[in-house]
């Protein structure tokens, strides 16, 4: 093995490892977990904002019930649904993806299919378009062609 | 355009508005998510008047009506005569109503209570534990609770003397006279 290859192995088993430290799955701490929850939880008195994001009260409230929670021992999706209890679903910024507010999550998907429907339709029909003439008037187009070209023929080799 | 890409693209326009006209009507005030046909969560909290506690099991059996409210909300002191109406009327029988303070300081709500002729007992929600619960959006907000400790219904923004009669007697039958 020559040094040049020594060293790319050395570099590939380096990054590898650092990618694989880095996905390997780790206990999140307590913060990491209220960061988390709280950045997915809807702030109840505010237009579209998070209860990580919000400086309201009541999201204040919540992040203390959140952490409250947590020190509690309760798992993340027993605290989501403890919220979930009280507010529904609209509580959660990212609609869970098992419910009926998680078929939102299918209008991109059905939106691609509708456009690639209409893209491939409209292909076969500029496909279909450039398809031969029937018999008939291909011969009547051929016939036309022949006459005109007995007639034009001289006309055309002068001006040449 | 496909003619099945044609068919679904009207049908989809004519779900959207159907559900957009459905929703137009619903009264706004009565919002059934969360709480609404479920057991009333239990509470026990600083009753601003006074010494001592409050708690919810104090009134099983009873209809109940749980009134969100703060000093710093209009609507709340423009739905008050009504409440107060109400409560005289009713005071006597088998009917509770609990105010429970929604972020405020328990002496701007006393404040409150004295000068707005609030005499049914009132809690502090200090840490907004009550209100999380119920699934309060801000004030004010009533809850109707039926003698079985199930939450019967729930009204957003001013409530009127109509409403809350309507929706006590709605649930007095099954109560304990």
């Amino acid at each position: 093995m020559t040094r040049e290859r020594a060293l790319i192995l050395v570099a590939l088993v380096a990054i590898f490892s650092a990618v694989a430290w880095t996905a390997w799955p780790r206990e999140a701490t307590a913060a990491e977990r209220v960061d988390r929850i709280t950045s997915e939880l809807r702030c109840v008195t505010c237009q579209g904002l998070s209860v990580k994001d919000s400086p309201a009260a009541s999201a204040r409230q919540m992040h203390d019930l959140v952490v409250q929670r947590v020190a509690e021992g309760r798992s993340d999706d027993q605290i989501r649904d403890e919220f979930r209890a009280s507010y529904g679903d609209w509580v959660l910024l990212s609609p869970p993806a098992t419910s009926w507010s998680g078929l939102i999550w299918l209008v991109p998907l059905v939106a691609l299919a509708a456009g690639l429907a209409v893209v491939f339709g409209r292909m076969r029909r500029a496909t279909s378009t450039v398809t031969a003439p029937p018999a008939r008037e291909l011969a009547a187009l051929r016939e036309r062609v022949a006459r005109e070209e007995a007639l034009d023929l001289p006309q055309t080799d002068g001006a040449e | 355009m496909p003619r099945w890409l044609r068919y679904g693209i009207v049908f989809g326009i004519a779900t959207l508005v159907v559900v957009l006209m459905l929703s137009f009507r619903r009264d706004p005030h009565d919002i059934r998510t969360g709480t609404v046909g479920k057991p009333a969560a239990a509470f026990t909290a600083d009753r601003i008047e006074g010494a001592g506690t409050l708690s919810l099991s104090d009134y099983a059996g009873k209809v109940v009506v749980l009134n969100f409210f703060a000093s710093w909300c209009p609507p709340c002191k423009e739905e008050n005569p009504a409440l107060v109406r109400v409560w005289e009327r009713y005071r006597t029988s088998d009917v509770a109503f609990i105010g429970i303070v929604y972020q405020d300081s328990t002496d701007k709500a006393r404040e409150y209570v004295r000068a707005n002729g609030v005499t049914w007992p009132t809690v502090q929600d200090g840490d907004g534990r009550i209100s999380f619960a119920y699934g309060v959006f801000g004030p004010p907000e009533t809850y109707f609770i039926g003698p079985d400790g199930i939450i019967a219904g729930r009204h957003i923004g001013p409530i009127d003397e109509a409403t809350l009669i309507t929706a006590i007697d709605s649930l007095r039958p099954r109560a304990t006279r």
